[in-house]
């Protein structure tokens, strides 16, 4: 493992960064989470070698740059913590590439990749997450290796939706709190309460604790948190925990408010993984707007859409949340049942998490649907038809984050505060 | 989007690389050549001959001074970057900025430019005129044994 | 004396010929160098900001890649001031500025399309082909308003 102080080597292999006026936002996040981005050195002989052995005919000379530097790292040639590969959105020939190098990579090293379409709107804010996991999976692989929960710990997830905390003991859950969120801090303090009541324990009890979500730094300071840490790995992590899947490989599908998550775990630590959607269409949050479009609440949705066959007769496309609110509202028009349009609204969010998505990871069984989202069992059984399999729920699910977080923090126990 | 505001340094110069592909002169007979009337413009020495970095006519001055030293291998180009420059520098990115490989590229047939330039400059009015109507083939489009090996193949 | 677009724009040789018979050479350098050299917000490395890929709108739809915009937004300008150009369409080798094959064909057709000399050839392959070449382009800047004769 490398030391605290050094920095995680992130390899950049991306095409169009410099142009669309984003360097500066992926050094910068980067730095933000101790990574250093660096330039796989290859010469001229290695490009033309690299790019004819790999058989892909693109023709931008900064692709074939790309691939070059893939295969240098690939093959040992120069050494990288992780890699970076990114590329212009809406650009084909790019895109084509930069799936087949993340492919090419899982398919051929140990090394964790992340791949990001830009444009010229991408800031640090959005690549920080993806960096911070990336960097997190390269550098802190003792933190991931952890199995089992011990003394008392609690996480707390600050969601862009909803706010959650759990404590746990000695491999327990023992203390569950839910609120959406409002003012980020005092959900926070509002939760914690509400687990310590149910787990009849003081703050002064808990012995470690790790915050994640949107408002992890925010939370994290108030709290003096021990683990202030990025939801992919932390999902992850309490996914395959509470799953019993933390040996062997599986799929981590997290539907949430603002933007999923699509992880690849092996033997418990994250591999590749996907963050992302185009528009809050593939989110949470256009069921959200169908229940308080049919007048449900969300809690019954899931119920509603089980009485449907699975509405796939049902015209929808979530593609974009404003026109898939309006075939929401035609399709109750046009005389549609109101189970069938949520079955429906279920479907069409499944199939935008599959098309952006899941074509980017390698789906491996047990797949598991974690996240307030995944208790809507519309979505899980579109999600399973989707993909041919029985998708697994896991109890606590919606408490994934601070399943993981409380887990990850029993490492920190007895520890200096912040390490 | 952060938003530190930018000072730039050596505003109003420019800098020119000078390549030497050479059997007679040196990247260190460039920039020894190019240090000896610098008169205060920045010379970087480098591998392939030198960076200069001055005011427009100060770098016209001391380019006009090499281009006679080996004017048929002597190479030289604009550069956005004077030299030694954080953001592309290769100790600074672990890797060579991208344009380096294209330099490369150029220079492998660097011999080639410069029969070319040793040829015309013997060359009267109507002998260039002539040279430069002559066609430059168009490259095969398939390796000669490429087509070998699929007649090969098919029979 | 007439401004030269050279393309591949990122080329050493076109931009040492031009130069050296007596005409300006327009290319990458001449933009990057008109970059780092403005004050504005700091954006490492070429201090290309979000919005240079919204100034190469003028040339390139929003439905094109920010990348494609981003250098448009650097050759643009220099395709407008160009007075001739000499085009080596096989910048297969050409990173960088000249990284993108799509920026490339549009830059292309934006050259071919505007009136003014230009000379279209590809690289020598053999030292007799360098003879060619070099007279290619050497009778072409001749033949340019100020050439060297």
């Amino acid at each position: 493992m490398k030391s605290k102080d050094q920095p995680v080597r992130i390899a950049q292999i991306t095409c169009g960064a410099e142009y669309s006026g984003i360097q500066n936002e992926i050094t910068s996040a980067a730095e933000q989470v101790g990574a250093k981005m660096f330039y796989p050195d290859v010469i001229l002989k290695d490009v033309k070698t690299a790019y004819k052995d790999f058989g892909l005919p693109v023709k931008s000379p900064d692709l074939k740059l790309a691939i070059a530097r893939a295969k240098a790292i690939v093959e040992g040639r120069i050494e990288a913590d992780g890699i970076f590969i990114a590329s212009c959105f809406r650009c084909a020939e790019a895109a084509i590439v930069r799936n087949e190098l993340r492919r090419y990579i899982i398919e051929n090293s140990h090394i964790p990749v992340v791949s990001y379409s830009f444009n010229e709107r991408t800031g640090a804010s959005t690549l920080l997450t993806r960096l911070e996991a990336l960097s997190t999976i390269a550098k802190r692989r003792d933190l991931m290796a952890r199995e089992v929960q011990e003394g008392i710990t609690m996480g707390v997830d600050s969601g862009s939706s909803t706010t959650k905390c759990v404590i746990m003991q000695d491999n327990e859950i023992i203390g569950t709190g839910w609120r959406p969120t409002t003012e980020v801090l005092k959900s926070a303090d509002d939760v914690i309460e509400l687990a310590l009541e149910e787990s009849g324990l003081k703050r002064s009890d808990i012995e470690a604790v790790a915050t994640t979500g949107y408002g992890r730094f925010l939370v994290g300071d108030h709290l003096k948190a021990d683990l202030i840490q990025e939801e992919l790995t932390v999902n992850s992590k309490g996914a395959v925990y509470l799953a019993n899947a933390q040996k062997g490989f599986a799929t981590v599908i997290d539907i949430g408010g603002m933007d999923n998550k699509a992880i690849s775990v092996n033997d418990g630590i994250p591999g590749s993984f996907t963050m992302g959607g185009i528009c809050a269409g593939a989110s949470g949050r256009f069921l959200e707007m169908t229940s308080k479009r049919l007048g449900v609440d969300i809690t019954e949705l899931g119920a509603l859409s089980m009485k449907s066959e699975g509405g796939e007769g049902v015209p929808m496309n979530s593609y974009c949340i404003v026109f898939g609110t309006q075939s929401l509202v035609n399709a109750l028009a046009s005389g549609y049942k109101r189970e069938d349009v949520a079955a429906a609204a279920c479907h069409s969010v499944a199939q935008q998490v599959y098309e952006q998505q899941l074509q980017e990871v390698d789906i491996k069984e047990p797949v598991i649907m974690v996240g307030g989202s995944s208790l809507i069992q519309g979505l899980v059984r579109a999600m399973g038809r989707m993909l041919n399999t029985e998708v697994v729920v896991p109890h606590h699910s919606q408490y994934i984050g601070s399943v993981g977080g409380a887990l990850l923090a029993s490492g920190f126990i007895g520890k200096n505060k912040g390490e | 989007m952060s938003q530190k505001p930018y000072v730039p340094e050596y505003v109003g110069t420019v800098t020119k690389y000078v390549f030497v592909d050479s059997p007679n002169t040196t990247p260190q007979d460039v920039a020894a050549a190019a240090y000896e009337i610098a008169k205060g413009v920045m010379i970087k020495e480098t591998c392939f001959g030198c960076q200069i970095t001055g005011l427009p006519e100060d770098v016209d001055r001391i380019i006009a001074h090499l281009r006679v030293l080996d004017p048929y291998r002597i190479f030289i180009k604009d550069r956005g970057f004077p030299p030694g420059d954080a953001r592309r520098c290769r100790a600074d990115l672990g890797g060579a900025r991208p344009g380096y490989l294209g330099h490369e590229f150029e220079m492998q047939l660097a011999r080639y430019f410069s029969y070319g330039l040793e040829q015309t400059d013997k060359m009267s009015a109507a002998e260039l005129k002539k040279a430069a109507g002559e066609i430059l083939p168009e490259p095969e489009a398939i390796d000669a044994e490429i087509i070998e090996q699929i007649i090969a193949e098919d029979k | 004396m007439v401004k030269v677009f050279i393309y591949p724009a990122t080329s050493l040789i076109l931009s040492d010929l031009v130069a050296r018979f007596g005409h300006e050479p327009l290319g990458s350098a001449v933009k990057i160098r008109e970059h780092i050299q403005s004050p504005g917000f700091d954006s490492p490395p070429i201090q290309m900001t979000s919005e240079d890929p919204q100034k190469g709108l003028k040339w390139a739809a929003v439905e094109v890649p920010s990348g494609i915009r981003g250098r448009m937004s650097l050759y643009g300008p220099l395709v407008e001031q160009a007075e001739a150009a000499i085009i080596i369409d096989e910048p297969d080798l050409s990173f960088g500025c000249m990284g993108c094959a799509r920026t490339n064909e549009l830059l292309a057709f934006m050259l071919r399309e505007k009136d003014m000399p230009k000379l279209e050839l590809r690289y020598p392959a053999s030292k007799e082909e360098g003879v060619t070449f070099v007279a290619k382009i050497k009778q072409f800047l001749s033949e340019l308003p100020g050439g060297t004769k």
